[in-house]
Protein backbone atom coordinates (compact mmCIF):
# COMPACT_ATOMS: atom_id res chain seq x y z
CA UNK A 1 0.00 0.00 0.00
CA UNK A 2 1.34 3.49 -0.90
CA UNK A 3 0.56 6.13 1.36
CA UNK A 4 1.70 9.61 1.20
CA UNK A 5 2.91 11.50 4.02
CA UNK A 6 3.80 14.87 4.50
CA UNK A 7 5.95 16.23 7.86
CA UNK A 8 6.26 19.58 8.80
CA UNK A 9 6.09 20.52 4.93
CA UNK A 10 7.70 24.75 4.58
CA UNK A 11 7.45 26.82 1.91
CA UNK A 12 8.55 30.29 1.81
CA UNK A 13 9.16 32.28 -1.63
CA UNK A 14 11.60 35.02 0.05
CA UNK A 15 9.20 36.28 2.78
CA UNK A 16 5.94 35.04 1.85
CA UNK A 17 5.39 31.95 3.56
CA UNK A 18 3.73 29.88 1.00
CA UNK A 19 3.03 26.48 2.97
CA UNK A 20 3.72 26.92 6.92
CA UNK A 21 4.52 23.57 9.00
CA UNK A 22 2.01 21.51 7.10
CA UNK A 23 1.77 17.64 8.28
CA UNK A 24 -0.54 15.42 6.79
CA UNK A 25 -1.21 11.76 5.72
CA UNK A 26 -3.23 10.73 2.11
CA UNK A 27 -3.60 6.96 2.66
CA UNK A 28 -4.33 4.24 0.12
CA UNK A 29 -7.47 3.21 -0.58
CA UNK A 30 -8.93 6.94 0.69
CA UNK A 31 -10.36 9.73 -0.61
CA UNK A 32 -8.37 12.77 0.98
CA UNK A 33 -10.13 15.94 0.70
CA UNK A 34 -8.38 19.48 0.67
CA UNK A 35 -9.96 22.41 1.34
CA UNK A 36 -9.04 25.77 1.92
CA UNK A 37 -10.33 29.37 0.84
CA UNK A 38 -8.61 31.03 -2.87
CA UNK A 39 -5.17 31.66 -2.12
CA UNK A 40 -4.40 29.42 0.93
CA UNK A 41 -1.79 27.67 -1.03
CA UNK A 42 -3.71 24.31 -1.95
CA UNK A 43 -2.19 24.24 -5.25
CA UNK A 44 1.58 25.35 -4.00
CA UNK A 45 1.12 22.38 -1.99
CA UNK A 46 0.22 19.90 -4.68
CA UNK A 47 3.46 21.70 -6.54
CA UNK A 48 5.78 20.56 -3.48
CA UNK A 49 4.55 16.83 -3.39
CA UNK A 50 4.74 16.01 -7.09
CA UNK A 51 8.51 18.10 -7.20
CA UNK A 52 6.97 20.61 -8.97
CA UNK A 53 8.15 23.24 -6.51
CA UNK A 54 10.96 22.68 -3.68
CA UNK A 55 10.67 22.53 -0.13
CA UNK A 56 12.05 24.81 2.48
CA UNK A 57 12.16 22.08 4.91
CA UNK A 58 10.30 19.16 6.31
CA UNK A 59 9.87 15.82 4.31
CA UNK A 60 7.46 14.03 1.62
CA UNK A 61 7.23 10.55 2.19
CA UNK A 62 5.45 8.21 -0.54
CA UNK A 63 4.93 4.71 0.21
CA UNK A 64 7.86 4.91 2.71
CA UNK A 65 10.63 6.64 0.52
CA UNK A 66 11.83 10.18 1.07
CA UNK A 67 10.99 12.33 -1.88
CA UNK A 68 11.47 15.52 -0.89
CA UNK A 69 14.29 16.16 -3.32
CA UNK A 70 13.30 14.25 -6.44
CA UNK A 71 12.54 15.96 -9.45
CA UNK A 72 9.11 15.98 -10.68
CA UNK A 73 9.81 13.71 -13.45
CA UNK A 74 10.89 10.98 -11.60
CA UNK A 75 8.15 11.83 -8.45
CA UNK A 76 5.49 10.98 -11.70
CA UNK A 77 7.77 7.66 -12.50
CA UNK A 78 7.30 6.24 -8.92
CA UNK A 79 3.74 6.48 -9.51
CA UNK A 80 2.09 9.97 -8.63
CA UNK A 81 -0.41 11.29 -11.22
CA UNK A 82 -2.05 14.55 -11.29
CA UNK A 83 -4.49 16.98 -12.81
CA UNK A 84 -3.84 21.17 -13.25
CA UNK A 85 -5.97 23.56 -11.97
CA UNK A 86 -5.77 25.63 -14.73
CA UNK A 87 -6.10 22.81 -17.59
CA UNK A 88 -3.02 21.86 -19.64
CA UNK A 89 -3.49 19.91 -22.70
CA UNK A 90 -2.45 19.44 -25.90
CA UNK A 91 -5.01 21.33 -27.46
CA UNK A 92 -4.38 20.96 -31.17
CA UNK A 93 -3.51 16.83 -30.74
CA UNK A 94 -6.68 14.36 -30.79
CA UNK A 95 -8.25 13.79 -27.44
CA UNK A 96 -6.74 10.04 -27.98
CA UNK A 97 -3.34 11.21 -28.40
CA UNK A 98 -3.49 13.76 -25.48
CA UNK A 99 -4.72 10.44 -23.70
CA UNK A 100 -1.48 8.07 -25.07
CA UNK A 101 0.73 10.21 -24.06
CA UNK A 102 -0.07 9.26 -20.20
CA UNK A 103 1.23 5.47 -20.84
CA UNK A 104 5.16 6.79 -21.27
CA UNK A 105 6.04 5.71 -17.99
CA UNK A 106 4.68 2.02 -19.09
CA UNK A 107 6.29 1.87 -22.64
CA UNK A 108 8.90 -0.84 -23.26
CA UNK A 109 9.90 -0.78 -26.48
CA UNK A 110 13.33 0.24 -27.35
CA UNK A 111 14.62 3.65 -28.57
CA UNK A 112 16.11 2.25 -31.31
CA UNK A 113 12.56 0.30 -32.05
CA UNK A 114 11.43 3.05 -31.95
CA UNK A 115 13.28 5.19 -34.12
CA UNK A 116 13.07 2.50 -37.20
CA UNK A 117 9.50 1.74 -37.02
CA UNK A 118 10.15 -1.94 -36.04
CA UNK A 119 7.65 -4.32 -35.28
CA UNK A 120 7.75 -4.10 -31.35
CA UNK A 121 7.10 -0.26 -31.61
CA UNK A 122 4.19 -0.46 -33.63
CA UNK A 123 2.50 -3.23 -31.71
CA UNK A 124 2.93 -1.35 -28.63
CA UNK A 125 1.47 1.86 -30.45
CA UNK A 126 -1.64 -0.12 -31.45
CA UNK A 127 -1.68 -1.77 -27.66
CA UNK A 128 -2.01 1.44 -26.37
CA UNK A 129 -4.59 2.94 -28.77
CA UNK A 130 -6.50 0.16 -27.23
CA UNK A 131 -6.19 0.61 -23.85
CA UNK A 132 -6.62 4.28 -23.75
CA UNK A 133 -10.07 3.91 -26.04
CA UNK A 134 -11.00 1.55 -22.77
CA UNK A 135 -10.50 4.55 -20.82
CA UNK A 136 -12.45 6.71 -22.82
CA UNK A 137 -14.74 4.02 -22.77
CA UNK A 138 -14.84 4.65 -18.86
CA UNK A 139 -15.54 8.80 -18.92
CA UNK A 140 -18.33 8.43 -21.39
CA UNK A 141 -15.64 10.12 -24.08
CA UNK A 142 -14.83 7.52 -26.89
CA UNK A 143 -17.01 9.57 -28.87
CA UNK A 144 -14.65 12.30 -29.19
CA UNK A 145 -11.66 10.39 -29.77
CA UNK A 146 -10.15 11.94 -32.88
CA UNK A 147 -11.67 15.68 -32.09
CA UNK A 148 -9.07 18.05 -30.60
CA UNK A 149 -8.76 18.51 -27.02
CA UNK A 150 -9.02 22.12 -26.88
CA UNK A 151 -11.93 22.16 -29.16
CA UNK A 152 -14.17 20.46 -26.17
CA UNK A 153 -15.97 21.98 -23.65
CA UNK A 154 -14.43 22.67 -20.18
CA UNK A 155 -15.98 19.48 -18.26
CA UNK A 156 -14.73 17.39 -21.04
CA UNK A 157 -11.45 18.95 -20.75
CA UNK A 158 -10.87 17.96 -17.44
CA UNK A 159 -12.41 14.21 -18.01
CA UNK A 160 -9.61 14.09 -20.22
CA UNK A 161 -6.60 15.38 -17.89
CA UNK A 162 -7.89 13.16 -15.81
CA UNK A 163 -7.71 9.98 -18.31
CA UNK A 164 -4.20 11.14 -18.76
CA UNK A 165 -3.33 10.67 -15.76
CA UNK A 166 -4.59 7.41 -14.38
CA UNK A 167 -3.07 6.46 -17.92
CA UNK A 168 0.09 6.48 -16.01
CA UNK A 169 -1.26 3.74 -13.67
CA UNK A 170 -0.80 5.95 -10.45
CA UNK A 171 -0.77 4.96 -6.91
CA UNK A 172 -1.62 8.12 -5.76
CA UNK A 173 -3.92 10.55 -7.81
CA UNK A 174 -3.70 14.65 -6.85
CA UNK A 175 -7.01 15.78 -8.22
CA UNK A 176 -6.87 20.00 -8.43
CA UNK A 177 -10.36 20.89 -8.63
CA UNK A 178 -11.43 18.35 -10.76
CA UNK A 179 -15.31 18.95 -11.15
CA UNK A 180 -14.80 23.24 -11.76
CA UNK A 181 -17.05 23.97 -14.59
CA UNK A 182 -19.06 20.68 -14.40
CA UNK A 183 -23.08 20.27 -13.65
CA UNK A 184 -24.10 17.95 -10.61
CA UNK A 185 -24.60 14.95 -13.02
CA UNK A 186 -21.54 14.78 -14.12
CA UNK A 187 -19.62 15.95 -11.01
CA UNK A 188 -21.62 12.93 -9.41
CA UNK A 189 -20.32 10.75 -12.08
CA UNK A 190 -17.09 11.47 -11.55
CA UNK A 191 -17.33 11.00 -8.12
CA UNK A 192 -18.66 7.02 -8.81
CA UNK A 193 -15.17 6.80 -10.90
CA UNK A 194 -12.99 8.43 -7.85
CA UNK A 195 -14.75 6.01 -5.63
CA UNK A 196 -13.98 3.35 -7.79
CA UNK A 197 -10.40 3.99 -7.97
CA UNK A 198 -9.98 4.08 -4.35
CA UNK A 199 -11.57 0.64 -3.76
CA UNK A 200 -9.20 -0.15 -6.66
CA UNK A 201 -6.42 0.83 -3.76
CA UNK A 202 -5.24 3.90 -5.08
CA UNK A 203 -4.69 6.76 -2.29
CA UNK A 204 -7.09 10.18 -3.58
CA UNK A 205 -5.79 13.47 -2.81
CA UNK A 206 -8.91 15.97 -4.06
CA UNK A 207 -8.57 19.30 -3.89
CA UNK A 208 -12.28 20.97 -4.59
CA UNK A 209 -14.27 24.35 -3.75
CA UNK A 210 -17.70 22.34 -4.01
CA UNK A 211 -18.27 21.67 -0.64
CA UNK A 212 -21.21 19.05 -1.51
CA UNK A 213 -18.72 17.36 -3.25
CA UNK A 214 -15.95 16.78 -0.68
CA UNK A 215 -18.83 15.77 1.90
CA UNK A 216 -20.29 13.46 -0.09
CA UNK A 217 -17.06 11.74 -1.13
CA UNK A 218 -14.16 12.23 1.11
CA UNK A 219 -13.42 10.00 3.91
CA UNK A 220 -10.77 12.75 5.48
CA UNK A 221 -10.72 16.41 4.78
CA UNK A 222 -7.73 18.82 5.73
CA UNK A 223 -8.61 22.68 5.90
CA UNK A 224 -5.77 24.71 4.47
CA UNK A 225 -5.86 28.19 5.21
CA UNK A 226 -2.71 30.81 4.75
CA UNK A 227 -0.62 28.57 4.29
CA UNK A 228 -1.40 26.34 7.52
CA UNK A 229 -3.90 23.59 8.33
CA UNK A 230 -6.35 24.66 10.71
CA UNK A 231 -8.67 21.43 10.82
CA UNK A 232 -8.94 18.54 9.92
CA UNK A 233 -11.58 14.87 10.19
CA UNK A 234 -14.34 14.29 9.43
CA UNK A 235 -16.07 16.13 6.58
CA UNK A 236 -19.07 16.60 8.56
CA UNK A 237 -17.45 17.77 11.78
CA UNK A 238 -14.66 20.09 9.52
CA UNK A 239 -17.54 22.01 8.17
CA UNK A 240 -19.39 22.30 11.68
CA UNK A 241 -15.90 23.98 13.02
CA UNK A 242 -15.59 27.37 13.67
CA UNK A 243 -12.76 28.23 12.53
CA UNK A 244 -13.42 26.58 9.12
CA UNK A 245 -16.62 29.29 9.20
CA UNK A 246 -14.38 31.96 9.53
CA UNK A 247 -11.82 31.03 7.35
CA UNK A 248 -14.11 30.76 4.26
CA UNK A 249 -16.98 33.51 5.35
CA UNK A 250 -14.74 36.06 7.77
CA UNK A 251 -15.59 36.85 11.48
CA UNK A 252 -19.33 37.62 12.80
CA UNK B 1 14.82 12.56 -70.93
CA UNK B 2 17.27 15.56 -71.68
CA UNK B 3 15.19 17.77 -69.80
CA UNK B 4 14.81 14.94 -67.12
CA UNK B 5 18.13 14.38 -66.84
CA UNK B 6 18.85 18.20 -66.43
CA UNK B 7 17.03 18.36 -63.34
CA UNK B 8 19.34 15.85 -61.76
CA UNK B 9 21.65 18.27 -60.03
CA UNK B 10 18.36 19.79 -58.66
CA UNK B 11 16.97 16.69 -57.50
CA UNK B 12 20.10 16.25 -55.50
CA UNK B 13 20.16 19.31 -54.20
CA UNK B 14 16.65 18.84 -53.05
CA UNK B 15 17.40 15.55 -51.95
CA UNK B 16 20.57 17.24 -49.58
CA UNK B 17 18.69 19.96 -48.49
CA UNK B 18 15.71 16.99 -47.44
CA UNK B 19 17.32 15.83 -45.09
CA UNK B 20 19.00 19.52 -43.50
CA UNK B 21 15.47 20.15 -43.18
CA UNK B 22 14.44 16.78 -41.06
CA UNK B 23 17.81 17.33 -38.95
CA UNK B 24 16.20 20.84 -38.18
CA UNK B 25 12.53 19.74 -38.06
CA UNK B 26 13.08 17.41 -34.94
CA UNK B 27 14.67 19.50 -33.01
CA UNK B 28 11.95 22.07 -33.71
CA UNK B 29 9.48 19.05 -33.23
CA UNK B 30 11.07 18.52 -29.01
CA UNK B 31 10.71 22.03 -28.73
CA UNK B 32 14.15 22.99 -28.65
CA UNK B 33 14.92 26.24 -30.43
CA UNK B 34 18.57 25.22 -31.78
CA UNK B 35 20.23 26.07 -35.11
CA UNK B 36 23.08 23.97 -34.10
CA UNK B 37 22.03 21.29 -36.96
CA UNK B 38 24.03 23.57 -39.41
CA UNK B 39 27.22 23.39 -37.59
CA UNK B 40 26.51 19.27 -37.30
CA UNK B 41 26.63 19.16 -41.04
CA UNK B 42 29.39 20.94 -41.44
CA UNK B 43 31.09 18.48 -39.16
CA UNK B 44 29.80 15.28 -40.52
CA UNK B 45 31.00 16.79 -44.11
CA UNK B 46 34.65 17.37 -42.85
CA UNK B 47 34.87 14.19 -41.15
CA UNK B 48 33.75 12.70 -44.73
CA UNK B 49 35.63 14.55 -46.85
CA UNK B 50 38.98 14.08 -44.55
CA UNK B 51 38.70 10.45 -44.00
CA UNK B 52 37.71 9.85 -48.03
CA UNK B 53 40.85 11.83 -49.17
CA UNK B 54 43.86 11.58 -46.40
CA UNK B 55 42.82 8.36 -45.35
CA UNK B 56 41.35 6.67 -48.37
CA UNK B 57 38.58 5.11 -46.66
CA UNK B 58 35.49 3.55 -48.51
CA UNK B 59 32.17 5.40 -48.75
CA UNK B 60 30.10 3.51 -45.88
CA UNK B 61 32.84 4.13 -43.33
CA UNK B 62 33.44 7.67 -44.37
CA UNK B 63 29.32 8.35 -44.25
CA UNK B 64 28.89 6.55 -40.76
CA UNK B 65 32.00 8.34 -39.12
CA UNK B 66 30.54 11.58 -40.83
CA UNK B 67 26.88 10.63 -39.24
CA UNK B 68 28.54 9.38 -36.01
CA UNK B 69 30.28 12.54 -35.60
CA UNK B 70 27.31 14.87 -36.14
CA UNK B 71 25.54 12.79 -33.32
CA UNK B 72 28.26 12.73 -30.84
CA UNK B 73 28.57 16.70 -31.10
CA UNK B 74 24.78 16.92 -31.16
CA UNK B 75 24.94 14.88 -27.98
CA UNK B 76 27.53 16.92 -26.35
CA UNK B 77 25.51 20.51 -27.55
CA UNK B 78 23.07 18.98 -26.05
CA UNK B 79 24.16 19.61 -22.46
CA UNK B 80 24.19 23.11 -22.22
CA UNK B 81 21.36 23.69 -24.28
CA UNK B 82 19.14 22.09 -21.44
CA UNK B 83 19.81 24.83 -19.54
CA UNK B 84 18.49 27.28 -22.24
CA UNK B 85 14.98 27.49 -23.40
CA UNK B 86 13.73 29.55 -26.40
CA UNK B 87 15.25 32.19 -28.21
CA UNK B 88 18.51 31.92 -26.20
CA UNK B 89 18.99 27.75 -27.11
CA UNK B 90 18.95 29.69 -30.65
CA UNK B 91 21.46 32.57 -29.91
CA UNK B 92 24.12 29.83 -27.85
CA UNK B 93 23.25 26.84 -30.85
CA UNK B 94 24.27 29.88 -33.14
CA UNK B 95 27.15 30.56 -31.29
CA UNK B 96 27.97 27.16 -32.01
CA UNK B 97 27.58 27.10 -35.80
CA UNK B 98 30.01 30.13 -35.59
CA UNK B 99 32.56 28.08 -33.85
CA UNK B 100 32.67 25.30 -35.75
CA UNK B 101 32.86 27.81 -38.78
CA UNK B 102 36.04 28.95 -37.12
CA UNK B 103 37.54 26.10 -36.30
CA UNK B 104 37.40 25.06 -39.96
CA UNK B 105 38.82 28.40 -41.15
CA UNK B 106 41.60 28.62 -38.45
CA UNK B 107 42.84 24.29 -38.76
CA UNK B 108 43.95 25.26 -42.28
CA UNK B 109 46.52 22.15 -42.26
CA UNK B 110 43.40 19.81 -41.88
CA UNK B 111 40.89 21.49 -43.38
CA UNK B 112 42.23 23.75 -46.06
CA UNK B 113 41.03 26.62 -44.00
CA UNK B 114 39.37 29.42 -46.28
CA UNK B 115 40.24 27.90 -48.96
CA UNK B 116 38.36 24.82 -48.59
CA UNK B 117 38.99 21.24 -49.04
CA UNK B 118 39.01 20.52 -52.58
CA UNK B 119 39.75 17.11 -54.62
CA UNK B 120 36.78 15.19 -53.35
CA UNK B 121 35.87 12.30 -55.06
CA UNK B 122 31.90 12.25 -56.39
CA UNK B 123 30.82 8.61 -54.88
CA UNK B 124 27.86 9.87 -53.92
CA UNK B 125 24.84 10.00 -56.97
CA UNK B 126 21.20 10.52 -56.97
CA UNK B 127 20.66 6.86 -56.11
CA UNK B 128 22.21 6.96 -52.84
CA UNK B 129 20.54 10.26 -51.92
CA UNK B 130 17.48 9.18 -52.75
CA UNK B 131 18.08 5.89 -50.59
CA UNK B 132 18.81 8.15 -47.51
CA UNK B 133 16.43 10.68 -47.97
CA UNK B 134 13.53 7.73 -48.18
CA UNK B 135 14.94 6.19 -45.08
CA UNK B 136 14.94 9.68 -43.10
CA UNK B 137 11.13 9.95 -43.92
CA UNK B 138 10.39 6.57 -42.93
CA UNK B 139 12.35 7.33 -39.65
CA UNK B 140 10.51 10.74 -39.42
CA UNK B 141 7.13 8.85 -39.74
CA UNK B 142 7.57 5.89 -37.48
CA UNK B 143 9.39 8.46 -34.47
CA UNK B 144 5.70 9.79 -34.83
CA UNK B 145 3.82 7.14 -34.17
CA UNK B 146 6.09 6.05 -31.57
CA UNK B 147 6.43 6.67 -27.82
CA UNK B 148 9.51 9.35 -28.92
CA UNK B 149 7.06 11.19 -30.73
CA UNK B 150 4.36 11.30 -28.30
CA UNK B 151 7.07 12.58 -25.69
CA UNK B 152 8.39 15.14 -27.97
CA UNK B 153 4.96 16.55 -28.92
CA UNK B 154 4.29 16.75 -25.07
CA UNK B 155 7.45 18.56 -24.23
CA UNK B 156 7.15 21.13 -26.91
CA UNK B 157 3.45 21.74 -26.12
CA UNK B 158 3.96 21.89 -22.57
CA UNK B 159 7.05 20.58 -19.98
CA UNK B 160 5.64 21.14 -16.67
CA UNK B 161 2.49 18.69 -18.60
CA UNK B 162 5.15 16.42 -19.81
CA UNK B 163 7.39 16.38 -16.55
CA UNK B 164 3.74 15.91 -14.45
CA UNK B 165 3.85 12.21 -16.94
CA UNK B 166 6.62 11.26 -15.81
CA UNK B 167 8.85 12.20 -19.11
CA UNK B 168 12.42 13.71 -18.44
CA UNK B 169 12.20 16.63 -20.80
CA UNK B 170 16.20 16.97 -20.71
CA UNK B 171 16.83 13.44 -21.85
CA UNK B 172 13.85 13.60 -24.58
CA UNK B 173 15.33 16.75 -25.90
CA UNK B 174 18.60 15.38 -26.16
CA UNK B 175 17.38 12.67 -28.05
CA UNK B 176 16.66 14.99 -30.35
CA UNK B 177 19.46 16.60 -30.39
CA UNK B 178 21.46 13.33 -31.20
CA UNK B 179 19.33 12.44 -34.05
CA UNK B 180 19.39 15.66 -35.16
CA UNK B 181 23.06 15.70 -35.39
CA UNK B 182 23.25 11.94 -36.99
CA UNK B 183 20.54 13.51 -39.93
CA UNK B 184 23.62 16.37 -40.08
CA UNK B 185 26.18 14.69 -40.07
CA UNK B 186 24.66 12.14 -42.39
CA UNK B 187 23.55 14.77 -45.31
CA UNK B 188 27.02 16.66 -44.60
CA UNK B 189 28.91 13.42 -45.57
CA UNK B 190 26.44 12.97 -48.68
CA UNK B 191 26.66 16.92 -49.29
CA UNK B 192 30.45 16.45 -49.27
CA UNK B 193 30.73 13.75 -51.19
CA UNK B 194 28.68 14.62 -53.89
CA UNK B 195 30.08 18.36 -54.46
CA UNK B 196 33.75 17.92 -54.75
CA UNK B 197 34.41 19.94 -52.53
CA UNK B 198 33.43 21.84 -49.20
CA UNK B 199 34.46 25.15 -47.25
CA UNK B 200 33.70 26.44 -44.19
CA UNK B 201 30.86 29.36 -45.13
CA UNK B 202 29.13 26.88 -47.12
CA UNK B 203 27.82 25.99 -43.50
CA UNK B 204 27.03 29.77 -41.84
CA UNK B 205 24.51 31.90 -41.40
CA UNK B 206 23.09 31.53 -45.15
CA UNK B 207 22.32 28.01 -44.51
CA UNK B 208 21.13 28.53 -41.26
CA UNK B 209 18.39 30.86 -42.39
CA UNK B 210 17.73 28.67 -46.15
CA UNK B 211 17.01 25.51 -43.89
CA UNK B 212 14.75 27.67 -41.02
CA UNK B 213 12.79 28.99 -44.40
CA UNK B 214 11.44 25.25 -45.61
CA UNK B 215 10.60 24.34 -42.30
CA UNK B 216 8.82 27.38 -41.58
CA UNK B 217 7.02 27.90 -44.94
CA UNK B 218 6.52 23.91 -44.90
CA UNK B 219 5.29 23.14 -41.33
CA UNK B 220 6.82 22.49 -37.96
CA UNK B 221 5.24 19.86 -37.08
CA UNK B 222 3.01 17.30 -39.50
CA UNK B 223 6.55 15.16 -41.05
CA UNK B 224 5.24 16.53 -44.64
CA UNK B 225 6.11 19.86 -44.00
CA UNK B 226 9.48 20.01 -44.15
CA UNK B 227 9.34 17.97 -47.74
CA UNK B 228 7.21 20.78 -49.29
CA UNK B 229 8.67 23.53 -47.75
CA UNK B 230 11.91 22.13 -49.54
CA UNK B 231 10.49 20.97 -53.01
CA UNK B 232 9.06 24.78 -52.84
CA UNK B 233 12.05 26.53 -52.01
CA UNK B 234 13.96 24.78 -54.40
CA UNK B 235 11.62 24.85 -57.30
CA UNK B 236 10.87 28.27 -56.77
CA UNK B 237 13.93 29.93 -58.12
CA UNK B 238 13.80 27.21 -61.10
CA UNK B 239 10.35 28.11 -62.40
CA UNK B 240 11.59 31.76 -62.45
CA UNK B 241 14.65 32.07 -63.69
CA UNK B 242 15.21 35.72 -63.78
CA UNK B 243 14.68 36.18 -59.89
CA UNK B 244 17.03 33.43 -59.20
CA UNK B 245 19.78 36.06 -58.28
CA UNK B 246 17.32 37.67 -56.02
CA UNK B 247 16.80 34.33 -54.23
CA UNK B 248 17.31 35.03 -50.44
CA UNK B 249 15.65 38.11 -50.89
CA UNK B 250 12.55 36.07 -51.88
CA UNK B 251 13.02 33.70 -49.32
CA UNK B 252 12.71 36.79 -46.52
CA UNK B 253 9.74 37.82 -48.26
CA UNK B 254 8.08 34.24 -48.43
CA UNK B 255 9.09 33.88 -44.77
CA UNK B 256 7.22 36.99 -43.94
CA UNK B 257 4.14 36.51 -45.61
CA UNK B 258 4.15 32.71 -44.30
CA UNK B 259 4.42 34.06 -41.05
CA UNK B 260 2.03 36.58 -40.90
CA UNK B 261 -0.76 34.63 -42.93
CA UNK B 262 -0.09 30.94 -42.29
CA UNK B 263 2.17 31.30 -39.03
CA UNK B 264 2.00 27.23 -38.80
CA UNK B 265 3.29 26.82 -42.53
CA UNK B 266 1.32 25.41 -45.21
CA UNK B 267 0.98 21.51 -44.26
CA UNK B 268 -0.05 22.35 -40.57
CA UNK B 269 -2.73 24.73 -41.36
CA UNK B 270 -4.32 22.35 -43.95
CA UNK B 271 -4.28 19.79 -41.84
CA UNK B 272 -5.82 21.96 -39.42
CA UNK B 273 -8.21 23.16 -41.57
CA UNK B 274 -9.48 19.36 -42.31
CA UNK B 275 -9.59 18.77 -38.65
CA UNK B 276 -11.76 21.35 -37.77
CA UNK B 277 -14.17 20.42 -41.16
CA UNK B 278 -14.08 17.04 -39.98
CA UNK B 279 -15.15 18.61 -36.21
CA UNK B 280 -18.07 20.93 -37.16
CA UNK B 281 -18.69 21.53 -33.06
CA UNK B 282 -14.65 22.95 -32.90
CA UNK B 283 -14.06 26.40 -31.76
CA UNK B 284 -11.44 27.44 -33.39
CA UNK B 285 -8.17 26.09 -31.15
CA UNK B 286 -5.30 28.21 -30.05
CA UNK B 287 -3.02 29.00 -32.47
CA UNK B 288 0.48 28.09 -30.97
CA UNK B 289 3.69 26.85 -31.77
Amino acid sequence: MTDLVLEHVHKNFGGVIASNDVSMRVPAGRITGLIGPNGAGKTTLINLITGMLSLSSGRVLFGGRDISAEPADKVARAGMGRTFQNIRLQKEASVLANVMVGFHRHETCSLVAAILGLPSSRREDALLRQKAMALLGRFGMAGHADSPAGSLAYGHQRKVEMMRALATDPDLILLDEPVAGMNDVEALQLGRIFRELADEGKAILLIEHNMRFVQELCDHVYVLDGGRLIAEGKPRDVVADPAVITAYLGEE
Amino acid sequence: MDTLLSFRPLFDLFLIHLGFAYSQYIVLRAGAFSIGNVGLSAIGAYTAAILTVNYGLPLPVTLLAGAFAGLAFGALLAIPLARLRGVYQAIASLAFVQIVLSANLYAENVTGGAMGFSGIPKLVGTGTLLVFALATIHVMLAISRSRLGRAFDAVREDEGMAVSLGINAARTQAIAYMISGLLAGLFGSLEALHSYAVEPNQFGFHLIIVILSYVVLGGRRSVWGPLVGVALLIALPEISRPLADARIMIYGLILMAVMNFMPRGIVDTLVARRTRAANPEVRQAEVKG
